[in-house]
């Protein structure tokens, strides 16, 4: 059993009180570094990779107090950068992150100062963000102020990447030798791309000096520390420590801390290389650790002690990182700030077998003592795995930490399997962000948006016109009335989404080409087979796999609004179209007879009701033919998705009032989940509709589910809940997350949010503080049913 | 009928709903196949409760054989209060019989339930006597039946009747879940007054029956 040290204590205690604030420094010296001589006469690729050295040459070294593993990527915890070059924040945007209420980020005097006088002028026109919006058609422009989807790539690189094992058992002088070769194996008579691979694989050698000098600066300052250290037990962990960074990440690590310093400097590097989506993580941390800390057990170099001392002081550095703050849009629709780093624990091994081992248990030991939002972590339940794993977790579940999710180990192996990754890739894979399936360390997947599956169905119901901006937003397929039959409707939806689909995908392969030409990422690549092999970067397809997402939101809302069309309107004739459009266009003001009724007298999507169940399935295959297996420009195809992260509300927010009884602007459904409340025949009836869809078609589904606290109470409800997930999980269900509040504490978190500091809910996929989230949001969560009974 | 009153904004809805639906025996087999997955994965099974499942003893017999015949695990809840005849037929599709024991002193049971207890434990002690397994469910209802003296009637009786098939006993606290239920039917609610027995108490009545040497579960 992990008790916490005074030491992780006082660490934890500091990252969660430490201010968020904007720093200046990144953008400064990305900025200087543009300015230069330097970096005018170079290719695109050795101009990154330069720049990432002029970075980690000139930044500040910060080393807290106390602390086992080193390396911040700001001047201090929670000073998060900017990145100019992928989108520029203006003098009004760093004031709303000044002022505003949640999650606000402190900008003092100098960093205005330096924005006004050195960011801004340089960058002004000329951020990545600029040059998209500069090349998509009047057409995506149209559907994006629509609210139809969002752009992930305007505020932020390409991303979900997890690390593999590889990296773990392998050092960046290493990778030196692999780029030796690569570059020695070059056709330049044949290989009509010779010249950009070698440009690509000098810049990957300049990464891996400047990620060994970056480590090396550590080591330096921590000799000064030492050397001026009394305390002679710090002054040994100085020591031990500056040993450490001089060995990682160059060469292989070999102990415990050794590769958690090793695994930092890596995770550092890529956040302060670009901000790429969200999910950059270490991945299968149990596997990684094993074989090390078997190896220290034996010989006697590793107490229990060190280890979670270790542990602890590794998982406050994620904690210490927030998310890059964004600006415009991309800010309402995700208003919370945690990178998405998550733990996978357990699954099976390359040969298939149980991967559940003795780390998997130690590591929920220290989620649960540490019970922080970052990193975040989930359990990969196998039928392999053993009861006692997953009682372990709902032991932490039940807490009401939203920690760990509960993921569908053979799930995921048949959906990379069916993408086309051999079984030992698929294997070692699992999820990321929030709900994603990759395979860890060979592949880029990357998530491009959220898909507002609602909003297009209104658009269906009025001719393609957007009547909240007042545009032609869509294609003319009729008027809500004009379609004879239920099917005529579904046709011209299915129309809309394709119509819908091509113009998002047009924009993903134009913005993935921006990033290719102009923004390579040669330290990223240097961590994902086979770049080095093919020399050629991440940005640009040179890994081993490459996806490319769109996410579907509202499965659960647009099933139910089409349920209630189909009932109302053409089964059983209650209503007329003109009727329920006077009462959508009034959003049921003086309609409440007629809401009732749409609300408590039509079937609905999770209670195992075939009637609305098949809207879902009709809707999910409409969806995957509209984009699954269609080419992308990086190489690879595009794939679906379901899942909202918070976009569900800001989908919601330019949505009018729905058939479902939904009233104008209020949150969707979110992940494959239930809309708020509607789901009255318990969990299992939940679980049988949500299993309808082909979740092995995806790259994974989100469904939440809310228990108060009681159903944690005795073993038999561990059984039970072991049950349920393991009948979900044999439906091919992906993911299944449960929320252990009630209503009535979320109620007076409300009203008392300085007494609920430490209440952290399962939003959509990840979690974060209760206080921190929109009122809307809050208000949604405590909407959320909760199951009385299992 | 019941009243129903759901709000809807500010506005609020009453309307009478029909308590309860008619099945058949086909009809609640189209039920379990939907939960057959969770029904396997929890080594579940059917439980027939009430009411008092005995009062329509055709049906619970075509149900019960039909359940059997595609191997579902079968219990009946009851209050043992129907005839031997009735027990007899359905027994040979039971593999569990949940059986509630309110007293075990007649007049008090006569008092409290409108019923001598005199054919319930008949038919109890012919139930053990076939080597049907039996979980004893007793509602603990303070001051009705938790007092010294129904205490000690309970566990003499119990420890008399103890057998291998005597397989568990539940003490189940009283609440008041059911409130709600007697104003939706317009009923007058009696039990306003009595309080719900607190953990402490249930632990304490767990260790007491513990000295019958069965298996003794607060709940279900």
């Amino acid at each position: 059993m992990m008790i916490l040290s005074e030491r992780v204590k006082k660490l934890r205690t500091q990252s969660l009180t430490a201010e968020e604030r904007i720093t200046a420094e990144r953008a400064l010296l990305v900025t200087r570094f543009y300015k230069s001589d330097e970096a005018r006469e170079v290719s695109a690729p050795v101009r990154r990779a330069l720049a990432f050295q002029y970075i980690l040459k000139n930044k500040k070294i910060c080393i807290n107090d106390g602390e086992l593993i080193v390396g911040e990527r700001g001047p201090a915890p929670k000073a998060t950068p900017t990145y100019p070059e992928i989108s520029l924040h203006s003098l009004h945007d760093l004031e709303i992150l000044n002022s505003r209420p949640k999650v606000s980020f402190k900008v003092d005097d100098e960093v205005r100062a330096i924005y006004r006088d050195e960011i801004i002028p340089f960058w002004k026109g000329r951020s990545n963000r600029d040059r998209i919006m500069g090349l998509m058609t009047p057409e995506w422009i149209n559907a994006y102020n629509a609210g139809i989807f969002t752009e992930f790539q305007e505020q932020r690189a390409p991303g979900h990447t997890v690390l593999g094992y590889k990296m773990f058992r392998t050092g960046f002088t290493q990778l030196k030798e692999e780029i030796k070769e690569s570059l020695s194996k070059l056709d330049f008579f044949n290989d009509r791309e010779a010249f950009e691979k070698s440009e690509e694989l000098k810049a990957m050698d300049i990464a891996c000096d400047a990620i060994i000098m970056y480590a090396g600066r550590h080591a330096e300052e921590l000799e000064r520390m030492a050397s001026s250290e009394k305390d002679g037990k710090r002054r040994a962990e100085l020591e031990e420590m500056a040993r450490i960074c001089r060995k990682v990440p160059g060469e292989a690590p070999e102990t415990v801390h050794e590769m958690l310093q090793h695994y930092w400097f890596i995770h550092l590097g890529v956040i302060t290389e670009l901000n790429p989506w969200d999910s950059f993580n270490p991945g299968r941390l149990d596997q990684h650790l094993y074989p090390v800390y078997k190896k220290e057990k034996e010989e006697g170099t590793l107490t229990d002690e060190k280890l979670y001392d270790l542990l602890g002081c590794f998982w406050v550095k994620f904690n210490n990182h927030p998310s890059p703050p964004k600006i415009g849009v991309t800010a309402s629709e995700s208003s919370t700030y945690t990178d998405f780093c998550l733990i996978n624990l357990g699954g099976v091994k390359p040969d298939g077998t149980d991967a559940v081992n003795e780390m998997s248990y130690i590591l929920l030991d220290v989620i649960k003592e540490m019970r922080i939002l970052q990193p975040s972590s989930m359990v990969q339940i196998s039928k392999k795995s053993p009861d006692r794993f997953i009682h372990k977790a709902l032991d932490i579940i039940r807490t009401g930490f939203g920690q760990p999710s509960c993921f569908n180990t053979d799930a995921i192996i048949q959906e990379l399997l069916r993408q086309g990754k051999s079984i030992v890739d698929a294997r070692n894979g699992g999820a990321s962000g929030c709900v994603e399936t990759g395979a860890f360390g060979t592949e880029s997947y990357w998530l491009t948006g959220y898909f507002n599956l609602v909003k297009i169905l209104e658009l269906t119901l009025n001719n393609g016109f957007d009547r909240r901006t007042g545009v032609q937003t869509g294609l003319k397929t009729g008027f809500a009335s004009d379609f004879k039959s239920f099917d005529d409707l579904t046709g011209a939806f299915a129309k809309q989404v394709r119509y819908f689909a091509d113009i998002k995908i047009r924009g993903n392969n134009v913005i993935s080409k921006t990033f290719e030409n102009y923004l390579p990422v040669p330290f990223l690549s240097l961590l994902l087979e086979d770049c080095i092999l093919n020399g050629k970067d991440y940005n640009c397809g040179g890994t081993r796999y490459n996806t490319t997402y769109i996410q579907g939101v509202g499965l659960g809302s647009i099933t139910d609004i089409l349920t209630s069309i189909r009932y109302n309107v053409y089964d059983k004739r209650r209503i007329t179209w003109d009727e329920l459009n006077r009462a959508l266009d009034s959003d049921f003001v003086g309609y409440d007879d007629l809401r009732y009724d749409l609300i408590y007298n039509t079937p609905k999507y999770g209670n195992d009701d075939d009637y609305a169940d098949q809207q879902a399935v009709a809707v999910f295959e409409i969806f995957y033919d509209a984009i699954n297996g269609r080419p992308a420009s990086r190489g690879g195809v595009h794939r679906i998705n379901m899942l909202p992260t918070t976009s569900h509300v800001y989908f919601g927010s330019v949505t009018g009032a729905t058939a479902d009884g939904r009233k104008a602007f209020t949150p969707l459904s979110e992940g494959i989940s239930p809309s708020q409340g509607v789901d009255s025949h318990g969990p299992t009836s939940v679980i049988k509709s949500a299993s309808k869809i082909d979740h092995l078609r995806t790259g994974g589904t989100l469904l939440n589910q809310k228990f108060s606290p009681q159903f944690f109470e005795d073993e038999d409800s561990y059984k039970c809940l072991t049950a349920l997930i393991r009948s979900y999980f044999s439906l091919d269900g992906h993911h299944i997350q449960f929320n252990v509040v009630n209503a009535e504490t979320l109620r007076d978190a409300q009203k008392h949010p300085e007494l609920h500091r430490d209440l952290i809910v399962r939003v959509a996929g990840y979690s974060d503080y209760f206080n921190d989230l929109g009122e809307d949001l809050q208000n949604e969560i405590i909407l959320r049913t909760e199951h009385e009974n299992i | 009928m019941i009243t129903e009153i759901r709000k809807i904004g500010e506005t609020e809805f009453t309307t009478q709903e029909m308590a309860g639906k008619y099945y058949s025996a086909g009809d609640i087999l189209e039920i379990l196949e939907k939960e057959r997955i969770f029904i396997e994965h929890s080594h579940g099974g059917v439980t027939f409760s009430g009411g008092e499942p005995l009062m329509q003893t055709d049906f619970l017999l075509e149900a019960l054989a039909a359940c059997k015949s595609k191997g579902y695990h079968t219990a009946v809840d009851t209050s043992g209060y129907s005839s031997e005849s009735n027990f007899r037929s359905v027994m040979q599709y039971t593999d569990l019989f949940l059986y509630d024991i309110k007293h075990a002193d007649d007049t008090r049971h006569f008092e409290y339930t409108g019923v001598s207890n005199t054919l319930i434990l008949s038919n109890l002690r012919m139930l053990l006597g076939e080597g049907k397994n039996i979980f004893i469910r007793i509602p603990v209802i303070p001051d009705k039946n938790d007092d010294p003296e129904s205490l000690e009637g309970m566990k003499k009786m119990f420890s008399e009747l103890k057998c291998e098939n005597l397989k568990q006993i539940s003490l189940l606290p009283f609440h008041k879940t059911g409130k709600a239920k007697y104003r939706k039917l317009h009923l007058p609610y009696r039990m306003e007054g009595t309080v719900q027995p607190s953990a402490v108490r249930m632990k304490e009545l767990k260790e007491f029956f513990d000295g019958t040497g069965i298996k003794v579960r607060i709940g279900a």
